[in-house]
């Protein structure tokens, strides 16, 4: 049986941080939709996200707080220094 | 490689890994143009990027090393250079950017975009340019004395 999970990104300071680059989430039936903000405290990556840290799910900029869909990819991101 | 953003915009868009020679980059985009048979845009802006040979500290840097984020780092250009074509009314839009480990003096960025005049022009370019700063994932790490440190944020405009 295949389990639906969600794919866990960090990039940069974040990865090193902690240690890894890519997680599998596996979503328990029956169990709420995660978002972006309880993966963070799931993960052991800290109580709340902090502010200068932003999210992308599907590779698009978006809210800590949106509702994740089985099969997504979400990344979070430390602050930007492109150019 | 050349992607058609709203408006008939032609984008061409290239990661490289390796060392690029911006004036070479801007050539094969300029030929490309002409190749494409529409009328010569009157006015064009380019903006070099270089890596200067000094860290935030001010100490000597031996490399920067460039992260990004494969996939959404050309889709989030993408969306930013057409949003700023719409914005300006830009004709073309061509961006290089070096990933990977990049020593001082090399190309880090080429921006440059054509319309059809030299506001609109150097505004639209400008524009993109500071949006790729911050709106688009990349991340430096600077190299010095065998350390490396994460750049958390951009240099003053």
């Amino acid at each position: 049986m295949i389990t639906a999970s969600i794919t866990v990104r960090l990039f940069a300071a974040l990865r090193e941080r902690a240690g890894w680059a890519e997680r599998q989430v596996a979503l328990p039936a029956g169990a709420a939709a995660p978002t972006p903000a309880s993966l963070w405290r799931q993960l052991g990556l800290g109580d709340t996200l902090p502010a200068q840290v932003r999210v992308a799910v599907n590779q698009v900029f978006a809210s800590a707080d949106q509702r994740l869909e089985p099969g997504a990819e979400v990344a979070f991101l430390p602050p930007i220094s492109g150019g | 490689m050349a992607d058609p953003l709203p408006g008939n915009i032609a984008l061409q868009l290239q990661l490289h890994p390796e060392r690029f020679d911006p004036l070479v980059a801007l050539a094969a985009w300029q030929r490309s143009l002409a190749a494409s048979g529409a009328e010569p845009a009157a006015a064009e802006a380019h903006f070099i990027g270089r890596v200067r040979g000094v860290t935030a500290a001010g100490v000597p840097l031996e490399a920067l090393e460039l992260e990004h984020y494969p996939g959404m780092t050309e889709a989030q250009i993408s969306r930013l250079a057409a949003d700023c074509a719409q914005r300006h009314g830009l004709r073309a839009v061509r961006v290089d950017h070096r990933v990977g480990r990049v020593l001082p003096g090399e190309a880090i960025v080429l921006v440059a975009v054509t319309a059809d005049r030299r506001g609109p022009t150097q505004r639209g370019g400008q524009e993109l340019l500071e949006a790729l700063k911050h709106e688009a994932p990349f991340w430096k790490r600077e190299w010095s004395g065998g350390v490396g440190a994460w750049v958390e944020g951009n240099t003053a405009f």
